[in-house]
């Protein structure tokens, strides 16, 4: 129990740090690469509450879509965002705002627990040992739903993602014009950026 | 928990299906091995045949089912596959067969067109041929989850068949257009069934009309009944999302410009091939699933199906585009259509597929003279036939051709010696069954209304005293096999109704109860 309570703090230091690194970083670049961080991270706590379907899916989704995605804008684009990061003071009133309206609820909701439970720690005087006895995991069941009873629903989805890949493919290619984009690696080394602002 | 004998040979009912999306991908690779940019042109017809004798060995599977004809009359269990998402009833069955046929029929009329038409990638076929598989599987479809994954799969299809070709805007817009219309579709249909899992706990048809035929069902739920308006909105959102998609009066206005700026091939499947199964799923919801509901949908159906008739009979009046024209056409016929489905009757659902399979034929005739008569110019602009006073002297240059086009038109409008008057008038003796004979009487004067401009169209082949006219290129006979076949059975059902009637009649008794 103990070194699950350390891995818990372990990754939870790293989520907040990652979290705080992503305001608080100067280049826009930085801010996405602990944004993905974070969410590694947060999937590693749902991990350890053994809710493996939704980890992956944070790693899939989020990670492996939206952030590089928007790493990719990002570096496509090449803007000048250093600047931004100046007036970070001018919106901390707005975030703590945003801040204290999501930890008013879960405060209230804690102490719902507490109360229930009578003293100021939560403790389980009696665990039913057989409930944490997992027989199937959750990717698990998942799957044997997903194989078994939706196996055409499956299927389809699959062809549905093939003529979007083959639409895609044929409506943005231009085949007039082969020329290969090639990166020239000493212009990308001489790019001189501070981590912190 | 086994898992084991959920996927049956025994209860595997989508074979027909099966077998067309194995071949796309077949195809897929294929074609990709062989390198299409150097080869594309030699194999183009040769790809579009093959894929039309594909879907003619899908007629033959499916014709060749034993689950269809396992059981005479009404049986619930007996034909339901992949737990209970997939039906072949035969309903399922016929409306599956005539869109392999059609479908195969189309693919035999483009393979000449697309070299003229320079849709000459191979990703242009591959997408139709997934379109059709998507089209089949929404035939027998028993689940709102399938149901809408294959509206998506042909929606897909669709969007990226309007927008094919890339050097032109309309087609672009038209792209645009069908993929905004399309997604707030999708949407609605989503939020309805999830109002309808929200009722009910299922999505399924067949059990969700056992739960609402079960008076005692909601009885013992008493909670439910704070619930209940939720089906009814949900249906509605479920029935209207196909409304959007079958283009139907209010909802129609994407399908003039998508018409009009899609390529004439894409065109041609939109307003010919995709319409029969939308119909096909929206009966199995009302009359399956939503029977005891049918005040609700009776009452948009026909309200709809009044306004489309009337919409796409006065709409078409000062239309001189080729293209806007038929889609305006095209939304009155899916009124007429609705009308026999809003009768709520067995008799209206016979009607409405003796109308689509009737439609679908002289569609057929209609887009085949469309594309066949390429004006002889220079520019690759110029050459295709958009303006109604195109066809002016095409009695001269081809009279088979502009008698046939002749033909086809009397059918759509419903004259007599054709087969389009037997459909026109069973669509109104649907109506006059379900006693809204003021319905009736309006959709009748709109009829006469909509006769106007294809009578128009002959007034403009036969009639105008034109010396000089458009110059067409000439069509080699073999490339009107289909376009004949289809112009014979407009003759043919005219003095032989029975044939398709007595099908339709059997198909009906066998799939619904009321």
């Amino acid at each position: 129990m103990l070194s699950a309570n350390l891995v818990f703090y372990f990754f939870s230091g790293v989520l907040v740090f990652s979290a705080i690194m992503v305001v608080v970083a100067s280049h826009s670049v930085f801010s996405l690469l602990f944004l993905v961080l974070s969410f590694i991270t947060s999937a590693f706590l749902l991990f350890m509450l053994e809710c493996e379907f939704l980890a992956l899916i944070f790693v899939v989704v989020y990670v492996g879509a939206i952030a590089v995605l928007f790493l990719f804008a990002v570096m496509m684009l090449d803007a000048k965002l250093q600047n931004l990061a100046r007036n970070l003071f001018r919106y901390l009133p707005v975030g703590f705002f945003f801040a204290l309206g999501f930890l008013v609820p879960m405060l209230h909701q804690i102490s719902l627990k507490v109360g229930e439970s009578k003293s100021f720690f939560i403790q389980s005087s009696y665990v039913n040992w057989y409930d944490l006895l997992d027989s199937t995991s959750d990717v698990d069941v998942y799957g044997q739903v997903l194989y078994s009873y939706f196996v055409l629903q499956f299927l389809v989805v699959g062809l549905i993602l093939l003529v979007v890949l083959i639409g895609v493919v044929y409506l943005t290619n231009t085949y007039t014009s082969n020329r290969t984009v090639d990166q020239s690696t000493y212009k990308q080394l001489s790019v001189s950026s501070k981590f912190f602002y | 928990m086994s898992f084991s004998n959920l996927v049956e040979l025994k209860t595997f009912n989508v074979f027909p299906e099966y077998f067309i999306g194995i071949s796309a991908l077949y195809i897929l690779i294929v074609l990709v091995l062989i390198s299409y940019n150097v080869h594309g042109l030699i194999v183009q017809r040769a790809l579009s045949e093959c894929i039309g004798f594909v879907l003619l060995l899908a007629c033959y599977l499916i014709i060749n089912d034993d689950l269809v004809f396992g059981g005479s009359g009404f049986e619930l269990y007996s034909m339901l596959g992949f737990y209970k998402s997939s039906v072949t009833d035969h309903f399922a069955f016929f409306t599956k067969l005539t869109v392999c046929l059609f479908s195969s029929f189309y693919f035999f009329i483009i393979a000449d067109f697309l070299k003229d038409y320079r849709l000459t990638s191979f990703e242009y076929l591959l997408i139709l041929l997934f379109a059709v598989l998507g089209l089949v599987l929404l035939c027998g479809s028993n689940d709102l989850l399938t149901a809408y994954l294959s509206i998506e799969l042909i929606s897909l299809s669709s969007y990226i068949l309007a927008a094919f070709k890339k050097t032109s805007s309309y087609s672009a817009e038209a792209g645009i257009k069908y993929l905004v219309t399309g997604a707030i579709s999708s949407a609605f249909f989503l939020l309805g069934s999830s109002f309808i899992y929200a009722y009910s706990g299922t999505i399924n048809v067949t059990d969700l009309w056992l739960i609402i035929s079960d008076k005692d069902w909601l009885k013992i739920n008493k909670v439910n009944n704070f619930l209940e308006p939720f089906l009814e909105v949900g249906l509605a959102f479920t029935i209207f999302s196909l409304f959007i998609k079958l283009a139907l009066a209010p909802l129609h206005v994407w399908s003039l410009d998508v018409y009009e700026g899609a390529p004439t091939i894409s065109t041609f499947f939109f307003a010919v091939i995709t319409k029969l199964s939308f119909f096909a799923f929206l009966v199995r919801i009302s009359y399956i699933a939503a029977l005891k509901y049918d005040e609700v949908w009776q009452f948009y159906s026909i309200v709809i199906a009044f306004f489309s008739v009337f919409v796409g009979s006065f709409g078409g009046l000062r239309q001189r585009k080729l293209k806007t024209l038929l889609a305006y056409s095209s939304v009155s016929h899916m009124g007429y259509t609705l009308l026999a489905f809003s009768s709520g009757s067995r008799f209206g659902a016979e009607m409405l597929l003796f109308y689509l399979v009737i439609y679908m034929f002289s569609g057929l005739g209609v887009w085949f003279v469309i594309l066949a008569t390429q004006i002889r110019r220079k520019r690759y602009t110029d050459k295709f036939n958009t303006e109604l006073g195109n066809l002016v002297l095409l009695r001269k240059s081809n009279p088979a051709l502009a008698l046939s086009l002749t033909l086809a038109m009397f059918s759509i409008a419903g004259i007599p010696p054709l087969v389009g008057f037997f459909a026109k008038m069973g669509v109104f003796l649907s109506v006059l069954h379900a006693k809204y004979f003021f319905v009736a009487l309006l959709a009748i004067l709109c009829s006469v209304v909509s006769t106007f401009y294809y009578i128009r169209i002959i007034k403009i082949l036969y009639f105008e005293n034109f010396l000089v006219g458009q110059l067409y290129y000439p069509l080699m006979t073999s490339k009107t096999t289909v376009f004949s076949i289809s112009i014979f059975f407009l003759l043919f059902f005219f003095l032989n109704p029975t044939t398709l009637y007595l099908m339709v009649y059997k198909v009906v008794l066998c799939s619904f109860i009321n």
